[in-house]
């Protein structure tokens, strides 16, 4: 251990400014290893990022995009920080998308062209939650009743929702899947009735859609929720210190199956957004290439688990995958968006560290060097 | 009909075929966390030494003797990068493990990096130039049902059984081995008897990324074989699940990689011959059964007894005084 | 030769810094080669620094070190074990699913690349070195099969078959019943007379006196006197600085507030219980304490006493028995009934159990009282009322940290046991449930925790203290009752108790007329 490599110090003293410089400077540090990236690869960093900057936020209806972007990111990126502040590692956001998708989708082709519009998307936000909510049960009854290991099941969840969304469309003859016309040749969804599509919420020069104001105010409330409330208490105990959590009282199990629940629904009203807002059909192979469940991961973990913050990392985030799909084409590197997140966070999460502790290297001489060897 | 032409000898044969990547996949990350490092970058490793495969394979000229054994190199130094990222964040400054894996995955996998690298390359547009194919090992392929299933594979599988079998009597007979599994299982006690934890972390998550890389050349060199964006489609987690299916042992690991590869080609195999099933629920069953396996792992009594490393997941730092 | 006379391993003027503490200080010793020599000194005085340093896990500031006459600078431990420095852990370093001979295998030797290693002939090795030493194991055996008497002996061999010529044992009776205690020394003294030197660190005045030939006192990390001083008592001036006194209740003080104990208010009747390995934990415990009394539990670690305190918190079920508090009976594994019914405790493993490390003080202060009022105003919680009642109780106990919203993962041992009393204490407790009280505390916060549990129990509550240390139950308790291997095998006055006779029945002696 002590020849090899480095040793972390515990900074004595921290900074009032450095909870902000961190995140600041983790990007800055990402965006120059990324053009980096770009210029050992022949392209032009500085007019791929301006091209980028530009469609995803400056350019005219720009940001509309980027909010639409942005909207499953939050509710995945929700999904993700409310399970991992209680040690539940939900990587499940992706299939609980997915099964939101499909419960919102198939209550609005329920409930047809005649319900008013506030009904119907009020429905495909209950059923959302419903959808999601259930499917992240799974790992969370698992895990309280059997320990099994919640990070492997998520997973394996995710691939089984895709597996149904795609037979729903593709496999059989189903109630989400278009019959007539075109879809008796290629299989596809049907469309939701329009009544049923989400508004847009109009400020002027920026539109901002409904699922994105929606995400907002759950993160307002799991904020209260967390910070405010004796189950917000109980979860941070649970978190921390689950034995403890016992000791006092507490029951863990129970508090890890509702927040596995409660992070589905999350996850669950986001695939329905994605529905009401854009996509109007459910699309399996659409949803499965977007990744929106292992993205929230990395928007939960920039925002280091704060409700409020994960807002702001789905806006950026949304932004640059924005740009990704606006400059898809032959001048424009394809798989430079997941570039530029892994970055960002490999960066954050390295900063974080950097931001308290010193980074010594363990040497051999000199003798009062060695204090750090004790750490 | 030849026996050979049997429904049960096809399916083997191409589970064994299909389930080659699995085997790498999961073997290297078995080595990982045997050392107490769990590794979530698996798929996009995988991805990184499909790419890298690939371009060796393209564009390198050679003879196949020389060319194909330098894309594996190529995919192992690819994978082994990656894997060393994860090894620098978790190892030395002790990120959470899930979170940088996930980081790697999202970095290196369908969207990103693999993908960049594929497109600046080039890559894609026509089947790779050399790839492995299946050989007639001492003319035994046609030795009824072991013929098609054991000695009529590509060399990639049988280097498989080679690593298998190295690993094994690695882990359970070598003095090393016996320090690797101390170090996954108590880094304090192996710390206090002078073996370097760091030291075998590093190797560990680095080699076995590398193994990860293999597996991405299966695909691009064997299976497809050309480039494609997300090739391998979500395999590394499945590889992740056959190392607590396989309860850490090389052996075991193996055999449910094969599981996996025989309800994969189930499916088509069947419709092949007219037998009208779903695919798509059809290739469901392996990750259900990954989750019925894991459950009643999981609730046997004591997962010590199994295998699983006592300190995986926890980074480690000598205790303050 | 010089090695002849030279001490086979001496320090100089050794000075370790921790930030903010000075761990040694000028620490000068010399252990000769045959001798047991004691590293004297109370918790928190330095000792397990200076092995530290000893065996190459830290280096020091200032000062060197001498083996055989020769200096050394140790880069890590493996130099040290080099060196010939072996050492026996207080917490065994050993992996509980490795088989002994591989345990002791770990670390040593080399094969050739691709080679296998031969268990077989370590496995002898193993066998000849338990048998030359009186140190019987099985080489096969998994460790988590031994008692822990017999990982220590694996620990033991593990050093030996390092050929080390010092060892050093860390506290090496702190899980051993007085029996095993005193067989230990003796294979102490059969090592040295084979020419090994033996580092005996301890804060038990009683067995460094029998045991060691010459005695280094250690005292806020300097050390004091090197000393051949074998009475109890100067040895004790020595490592305190000053004349001991300790908060020891007099018989009197026992015997006058015997008289003034109440109603029975905790009913412990016929528990069984099995422990984590499926084994018989409990068998038939029965167990009464009363409102003003102090009942002791004595006995040696992992005799059913952890499992019978998790019993009465709730944290483990029992399997048949009843327990009553104030006539009512509590339920089986419920956290929250013994909560609600008064009972109150305070874990062995505080900071795993009772806190949460990274809440703050007056969080954690708040853990069992948040639900109800003034603390909560359903659903919500009142965070200014969690700090102001933090602040009080803080001033109350005297706890000393920056302020209440300190994350009480930074506070020091003292002071995390003085957290956990505060809220124990404050919510009108009936029975005090505390395991271990001082384990790992300087002396200073031993006083004032036993202070705190006399005046608990002088206020009406009925606490049972259970603890390893004989002389920690001896100077508190109204009653004392001696467990072993899941029995309470008798209960004493205090004023009948002899120490004597209760260090034999901690060992499972019955016949103790014999």
């Amino acid at each position: 251990m002590s020849r090899f490599g480095f040793r972390l110090e515990p900074r004595s003293y921290l900074p009032k400014w450095l909870p902000w410089a961190v995140p600041v400077g983790s990007f800055l540090a990402a965006l120059l290893v990324g053009a980096i990236v770009l210029f050992a690869t022949g392209q032009n960093a500085l007019s791929v990022y301006g091209r980028i900057l530009d469609r995803a936020f400056l350019s005219e209806g720009a940001f509309t995009g980027t909010l639409i972007s942005a909207t499953p990111l939050l509710f995945t990126g929700l999904c993700a920080a409310v399970a991992f502040r209680i040690g539940f590692f939900n990587i499940g956001g992706e299939g609980q998308f997915v099964m939101g998708a499909i419960f919102g989708s198939g209550i609005a082709l329920k409930l047809g062209v005649d319900a008013p519009g506030i009904v119907s998307v009020a429905a495909m936000v209950v059923f959302g939650a419903v959808g999601g909510g259930l499917w992240g049960l799974i790992p969370g009854i698992l895990k309280a009743r059997f320990r099994t290991n919640e990070i492997i099941t998520s997973l394996m969840l995710n691939y089984v929702a895709a597996v149904i969304a795609t037979y729903l469309i593709f496999d059989s003859n189903s109630f989400w899947r278009e019959l007539t016309g075109s879809g008796a040749v290629f299989p596809k969804g049907k469309i939701l009735p329009t009544g049923s599509w989400w508004p847009n919420l109009d400020f002027g020069s920026i539109v901002v859609p409904f699922g994105f104001v929606l995400g907002m105010v759950i993160a307002a409330w799991l904020y209260v929720l967390q910070r405010k409330t004796r189950f917000g208490f109980e979860m941070r105990v649970v978190g921390g210190a689950p034995t403890t959590a016992r000791y006092a009282g507490m029951k863990p199990a129970r508090i890890v199956v509702a927040v596995a629940a409660l992070s589905g629904a999350l996850a669950g009203i986001g695939g329905a957004a994605d529905i009401g807002n854009f996509r109007h059909v459910l699309d399996p192979k659409g949803l499965q290439q977007s990744g929106f469940g292992y993205a929230g991961i990395v928007v939960a973990a920039l925002a280091r688990l704060n409700p409020v913050a994960v807002v702001f990392v789905a806006v950026l985030l949304g932004g640059i995958t924005n740009a990704g799909y606006a400059l898809r084409g032959p001048d424009f590197p394809s798989g430079l968006v997941g570039v530029l997140q892994g970055l960002i966070l490999f960066c954050t999460l390295g900063g974080e560290v950097l931001a308290r502790y010193r980074i010594t290297r363990s040497v051999r001489t000199p003798m009062n060097a060695s204090a750090l060897e004790s750490a | 009909m030849s026996i050979n032409d049997n429904l049960f000898v096809i399916i083997m044969a191409s589970a064994i075929f299909y389930g080659t990547p699995l085997v790498f996949a999961s073997l290297g990350e078995l080595l990982a966390e045997r050392s107490g490092v769990l590794n979530l970058g698996v798929e996009g490793m995988m991805l990184l030494g499909a790419v890298a495969a690939a371009w060796v394979s393209t564009n390198v000229d050679g003879p196949a003797i020389v060319v194909l054994p330098l894309a594996i190199v190529a995919a192992m130094i690819a994978a082994g990068l990656g894997a060393s990222i994860h090894a620098f964040l978790t190892i030395t400054l002790r990120v959470n493990q899930i979170i940088s894996g996930l980081a790697l995955t999202i970095f290196a996998g369908a969207a990103g990096l693999s993908s960049y690298l594929a497109g600046i390359w080039q890559l894609g547009q026509t089947p790779v130039k050399q790839q492995f194919g299946k050989i007639d090992v001492l003319g035994l392929s046609g030795v009824p049902v072991v013929g098609p299933i054991l000695f009529h594979q590509t060399l990639l599988t049988y280097l498989s059984w080679v690593l298998v079998i190295a690993a094994s009597f690695y882990l359970f007979r070598t003095r090393a081995g016996l320090h690797l599994r101390a170090v996954g299982e108590s880094p304090q006690t192996a710390d206090s008897v002078g073996i370097s934890v760091s030291r075998y972390r590093y190797f560990h998550v680095i080699f076995g990324g590398s193994f990860a890389g293999i597996a991405g050349a299966c695909f691009s060199l064997m299976i497809v074989p050309t480039w494609v964006d997300g090739m391998t489609a979500g395999q590394g987690w499945i590889a992740l699940a056959l190392v607590i299916f396989g309860f850490w042992r090389p052996d075991l690991t193996l055999l449910g990689a094969y599981l996996f590869g025989a309800l994969s080609s189930l499916g088509l195999t069947l419709q092949a011959r007219g037998i009208h099933i779903s695919t798509a629920l059809l290739s469901a069953l392996p990750y259900v059964m990954t989750i019925v396996v894991l459950v009643i792992v999981s609730n046997t009594a004591s997962r010590k007894q199994l295998g699983a490393p006592a300190a995986l997941g926890k980074p480690y730092e000598r205790e303050e005084r | 030769m010089k090695a002849a006379t030279a001490p086979a391993v001496a320090a100089f003027h050794v000075t370790k810094k921790f930030p903010g503490v000075i761990a040694n200080e000028d620490v000068t010793f010399d252990v000769r080669v045959g001798e047991v020599h004691a590293l004297l000194g109370e918790n928190g005085a330095g000792k397990t620094t200076l092995s530290n340093i000893l065996t190459g896990l830290y280096r020091p500031d200032e000062g060197w070190m001498e083996v055989a006459g020769i200096a050394v600078d140790f880069q890590s431990p493996r130099d040290a074990i080099h060196a010939g420095i072996g050492m026996v852990h207080q917490h065994f370093r050993l992996i509980p699913t490795f088989s002994v001979a591989e345990n002791i295998a770990l670390g040593t030797g080399h094969d050739p690349v691709g080679g296998r290693f031969d268990l077989k002939m370590i496995e002898e090795r193993v066998v000849e070195i338990s048998e030359s030493f009186d140190l019987p194991v099985d080489p096969r055996a998994k460790i988590w099969q031994l008692s822990v008497g017999e990982q220590q002996r694996v620990e033991i061999i593990k050093v030996l078959y390092r050929d080390a010529r010092v060892l050093i044992f860390d506290e090496p009776t702190a899980v051993l019943s007085p029996l095993e205690s005193e067989r230990l020394g003796a294979t102490l003294q059969t090592m040295a007379r084979s020419g090994r030197s033996i580092v005996f660190i301890s804060h038990k005045l009683g067995e460094v006196a029998s045991i060691a030939d010459r005695v280094t006192v250690l005292r806020h990390g300097r050390s004091v006197q090197t000393t051949s001083e074998n009475d109890v008592s100067a040895l004790a001036s020595l490592m305190v600085g000053r004349d001991v006194e300790s908060v020891t209740r007099s018989s009197r003080a026992i015997a006058e507030s015997s008289s003034r104990v109440g109603a029975v208010v905790l009913e412990i009747e016929n528990l069984h219980a099995v422990g984590d390995r499926g084994l018989k934990a409990l068998e038939g415990v029965s167990l009464d304490v009363r409102s003003g009394e102090i009942v002791g539990v004595a006995g040696v670690a992992g005799n059913g006493q952890r499992e019978l305190v998790e019993i009465l918190a709730g944290l483990r079920r029992a399997g048949s028995g009843s327990i009553r508090v104030e006539g009512e009976s509590l339920e089986n594994g419920s956290t929250r009934h013994p909560i609600r019914l008064g009972v109150s405790y305070v874990p062995q493993d505080r900071m795993g159990t009772g806190l949460a490390p990274d809440l703050t003080i007056a969080e954690n202060m708040a853990l069992k009282n948040f639900r109800r009022p003034p603390v909560a105003r359903p659903p919500f919680i009142r965070q200014s009322v969690i700090d102001a009642q933090g602040r009080d109780l803080m001033e109350q106990f005297d706890v000393r940290a920056p302020s209440e919203t300190t994350p009480t993962r930074r506070l020091s041992g003292g002071n995390v046991q003085k957290v956990l009393l505060a809220r124990e204490m404050s919510g009108d407790p009936r029975v005090l449930v505390i395991a271990s009280p001082s384990q790992g505390l300087d002396v200073g916060a031993v006083a004032t925790v036993h202070r705190l549990l006399i005046d608990a129990a002088e206020s009406g509550v009925g606490v049972l203290l259970v603890s390893e240390d004989l002389d920690e139950v001896l100077a508190l308790s109204n009653r004392i009752a001696v467990m072993y291997e899941g029995r309470i095998l008798d209960t004493f006055d205090r004023a009948d108790a002899d120490a004597q006779r209760i260090g034999l029945l901690m060992g499972g002696q019955l016949d103790v007329s014999a």
